[in-house]
Order: C-alpha cells, then sequence, then structure tokens
C-alpha cells in the first residue's frame, strides 16, 4: 500500500536514524511504500496555537492537501503516515477537525495559496500502519529479539488525545509488536507519560525530572532496553541520559531506541542502514550479550521453585 | 456531549476569558487532572490545573493569567482523557496563553519560545533548531551556552544538528499564511 509519508523537521536533523530505520523497514516490508511528500513543511509544533488559534490547522491544511493532491494523481485517496509523535497528532487533529467543520477548512483554505485542500487525507503513525496494517505476524523476523527486555514507550501524542488507534492509557500495540519481533515485552505503568519534551527548552529541570521518572519506572520494571516512538521522547532519554542519572543518583545504562530500529535488527536488516551509531547511549554491549551471543550447547539447568515460606517465617 | 454547568459564571468574568470560562463552566472539582499532570507532579507549576479551572470559573483573570502552569503546560493530553466532564484542558490553556500575550502579562521565557520558534517555521518554512537555541539562549540567558556545549557537541559528533537550514520551495505561500492570519482581526 502506498503512503504519503511526511519526515517532518525532526527527522532530518536529530532522529535521522528513525527515519533511515523506518524507511530501510518499509522497503523490507514491501506491502509498504513510503513516498515522501514533496515541499512539505513545519506542523508548528505546539507553538503554532499562540501565535493564532487558526495557524496549527492552516500548517498543517497545506501538508494535507499535498496529500491529498498525490493520492488525486495516484487514482485514489491514500493515508499519509508521520513518524514525529507532534507531528502526527497535529496533523491527524488538524484532519478531523477540517472534515467536521467546513467554515474552517473555508477560513483555512483562504490564508493558502498555492494549495487548496479539498478532503483530508487520513492520517497515520508508522506504529499503526505495522500493527493494523500490515499486521504484526507478517513482520519477517530472521533474528528474533532473543533476551532484551523492552519498556515500550508510547509517550503523550501517539495515542492522545483519545480516538487514535491505540489506548490512551494502557496502549498494546508495541507491545504486541516487540513480542511478534522476539524481545519480551515489559509491563509498566509510565507508558503513556510525557517526557516534557515540549517544555524542555523553557522548564528544563522540570522535563528533566519527568523524563528520569520515566527512565527509573522502565529500569524498575526490569526492562533492558526502551523502543520509542517520538523523536523528542528519545532525545530526551536517549541524549541527556547522563544528566537524568545525575538528578536520580543511578546508572540507568538504558539503550533507547526508536521501535523501528529494533524492526529492522530482528528483520535482519544490514545495521548500517539503521542508524545504531547514531545513539548516544551505545547498545553494542547489550546486544552482544542478548541477540549476538552465541548459542550455547549447555542445556539451562533446571531451577527449582523454592519452598514456599511458612507463616511466620522470615 | 451536552455539559450541565456546575458552577454560575461571575458577571466580572472580562470579554476575553468569557469563551474559556465556558469550556471549563462544567468542571467540579473532582482534581482528576491535577492527579494525572506529570509537570504539576514535577513540580513544574504554581496552580495545579484543579485550580487554574477554579480560578478561571472564579473570575480571577490576573492569577490565572500571570501564573506559571499555562506557559509549562507540555500538552500531554492526560488531564483531558481523564477528565470526567470533557473539558478540553490543554486547549483551555493555549487559550489562556494567547490572551496573556494579548494583554501584555509577563511571560518572557514562554513568550520569547514560542515567538522564536514560530519565526522561524515563518521564516524558513521548517524548523531549524540550531536557531532556535541560539535564539532563544541569546534572549533569555547567554550564559546558558557554557551548559550547552557538552550538548553541542555531542549531538554535533553524533551528526544530529542540522548545520543549514532546510527550505521548502513554498515558502512564499507559507509566510502568506502567517502574513494573512496575523493581518486578520485575532
Amino acid at each position: 500500500m502506498k503512503y504519503a509519508y511526511y519526515p517532518g523537521c525532526s527527522q532530518e536533523a536529530s532522529a535521522e536514524e528513525y527515519n533511515r530505520s523506518l524507511q530501510a523497514v518499509a522497503r523490507r516490508l514491501e506491502t509498504v511504500e513510503l513516498v515522501e511528500m514533496e515541499d512539505w513543511n513545519c506542523c508548528g509544533a505546539t507553538p503554532a496555537a499562540t501565535v493564532h488559534p487558526d495557524l496549527p490547522h492552516a500548517l498543517a491544511a497545506r501538508n494535507l492537501a499535498i496529500a491529498e493532491g498525490m493520492g488525486r494523481a495516484a487514482g485514489a485517496a491514500i493515508d499519509m503516515v508521520a513518524p514525529c509523535a507532534a507531528c502526527y497528532k497535529n496533523m491527524n487533529k488538524a484532519s478531523h477537525a477540517l472534515s467536521d467543520d467546513p467554515e474552517l477548512l473555508a477560513r483555512v483554505n483562504a490564508t493558502l495559496n498555492g494549495h487548496q485542500l479539498g478532503r483530508p487525507p487520513r492520517v497515520r503513525h508508522p506504529l499503526d500502519v505495522v500493527v493494523n496494517d500490515v499486521g504484526v505476524d507478517n513482520v519477517p523476523v530472521d533474528k528474533p529479539l532473543k533476551g532484551l527486555k523492552v519498556a515500550s514507550y508510547y509517550g503523550c501524542l501517539i495515542t492522545r488525545p483519545e480516538g487514535g488507534f491505540d489506548d490512551p492509557e494502557r496502549p498494546q500495540s508495541m507491545d504486541r509488536l516487540m513480542e511478534a519481533l522476539g524481545a519480551e515485552a515489559v509491563d509498566w505503568p509510565y507508558k503513556t507519560k510525557c517526557c516534557g519534551g515540549a517544555i524542555y527548552m523553557t522548564t528544563e529541570d522540570v522535563s528533566f525530572t519527568m523524563s528520569a521518572d520515566v527512565l527509573a519506572h522502565a529500569k524498575a520494571a526490569g526492562a533492558n532496553a526502551v523502543a520509542a516512538g517520538c523523536p523528542f521522547c528519545q532525545l530526551l532519554l536517549d541524549l541527556y541520559q547522563d544528566k537524568l542519572e545525575k538528578i536520580r543518583g543511578t546508572q540507568f545504562n538504558m539503550p533507547i531506541f526508536f521501535f523501528s530500529q529494533l524492526m529492522g535488527l530482528a528483520m535482519g536488516i544490514d545495521r548500517a542502514e539503521l542508524g545504531l551509531e547514531k545513539l548516544v547511549v551505545s547498545p553494542n554491549e547489550l546486544l552482544a550479550q542478548t541477540i549476538d551471543a552465541p548459542e550455547s550447547d549447555e542445556k539451562p539447568k533446571k531451577e527449582r521453585a523454592p519452598k514456599p515460606k511458612r507463616w511466620g517465617e522470615a | 456531549m451536552s455539559q450541565q454547568k456546575a458552577v454560575r459564571l461571575g458577571a466580572e468574568t472580562s470579554a476575553e476569558m468569557k469563551p474559556i470560562a465556558e469550556m471549563v463552566a462544567a468542571c467540579y472539582q473532582c482534581g482528576t487532572c491535577s492527579g494525572a499532570c506529570p509537570v504539576d507532579a514535577a513540580g513544574g507549576m504554581d496552580y495545579s490545573p484543579r485550580a487554574v479551572m477554579r480560578l478561571i470559573q472564579a473570575g480571577l483573570e490576573d492569577k490565572v493569567l500571570s501564573s506559571q502552569t499555562i506557559w509549562t503546560c507540555a500538552s500531554c493530553y492526560h488531564c483531558v482523557v481523564r477528565c470526567p466532564r470533557d473539558i478540553e484542558i490543554t486547549d483551555v490553556m493555549t487559550r489562556l496563553r494567547n490572551v496573556a500575550l494579548e494583554k501584555g502579562y509577563k511571560a518572557r521565557k514562554g513568550k520569547v519560545y514560542n515567538e522564536g520558534f514560530m519565526s522561524i517555521v515563518r521564516f524558513h518554512g521548517r524548523m531549524w533548531e540550531p536557531r532556535l537555541v541560539v535564539q532563544y539562549n541569546l534572549l533569555t540567558n547567554p550564559l546558558n551556552f557554557i551548559g550547552l556545549a557538552p550538548v553541542g557537541i555531542k549531538m554535533f559528533l553524533k551528526h544530529k544538528l542540522r548545520l543549514l537550514p532546510d527550505h521548502p520551495q513554498g515558502r512564499a505561500e507559507i509566510r502568506g499564511i502567517f502574513d494573512r492570519l496575523e493581518g486578520g482581526d485575532e
């Protein structure tokens, strides 16, 4: 299936490895064709609405119109795919608002000069595409992610506001994907807690406290890796991990992958295409101990279950 | 969903605050929003979201518009999905920012960040992060550059910095969007 691919600003800079690994995975999946949109513009992130309430819709409308045009050229409407959670939320919200409110659509179209939006296309997150269009069982697994205990970190905007493809409080899609890839999906309570990415330039200390909480919970749940689907979550947990460790006074030593990188690893895609070297917390040691570890001939020793303690026993 | 109002709005609510007060009139102060809020939990708010709702209802405009909370809300929508009264709390915070800016309330950092961000989008059509970081810190606290250096070097070495801005061809159209909206009534 063809999709209009909207990379978003971060995919060409801080989260270039997300873009690269996603494209590599899509090429391998065969059923997914990501066609990059030409001449896309910034979605406006959170600041746009403070300039003018219509600005986020207008910026999104130009992008939606480009995707609509690609569908027209292809002869059938195609969905837009936005990997950045903030872009995804902005464009998805705008797509719904502009479909439901013809007055808003007219008002927004009047601000455009060149593009006109007719029928806003659907906006999808790549995780949604993998889980619901491809199907987790149809992802070819050459190298199961044995030994990886992955905390799936959805962050705030993949599942919120409500009405998306997964539950806003206890989502399961990324967990199901990780299990299908052969990893252990760790159950933890901070799956959809916010990392503070939107406020880290203005109130750094607050966002670092938030991110440190997220990592501490992943660690406490027994995870040895985190999978992210948002460039801001990944940036804060990875690039600033040393600072978060200082705040908490503990070592996390936790590689923060994009979920697409883990897909690529399991699918046996050449690692140079996955941008693993761009991760600040190196995953090399973890991978050497887990999925790259030679199979041992020894049978695992049977562990005896400890005797149940008697009441009153220390 | 039709929301029954939990309070009768005071007559002292100003014209700018009226639509916002309408948005929160159904709030019955259960505090679910504050419990869900990760920013409040991290100590980033002076008034919790619940308190902000109440201040709006009570018409205590000055306290709301000068609060830190409206600028530190991370727009994560956790309160929104949990609110039993279906109040769009995140949108309320955004609207409050708009009114605070309009009325000239001091919001230095938030204002510099938001305006800086959007001026870059207006000019380049896309975000160019290094410019935002430089511009923001020059205008707020240039001493920050000392602390930023290690992160900058780390990002540079990992090729995570975009050294030159990226320009879509449709820059004129994007600027036009800004010009038409800013030239309009609102």
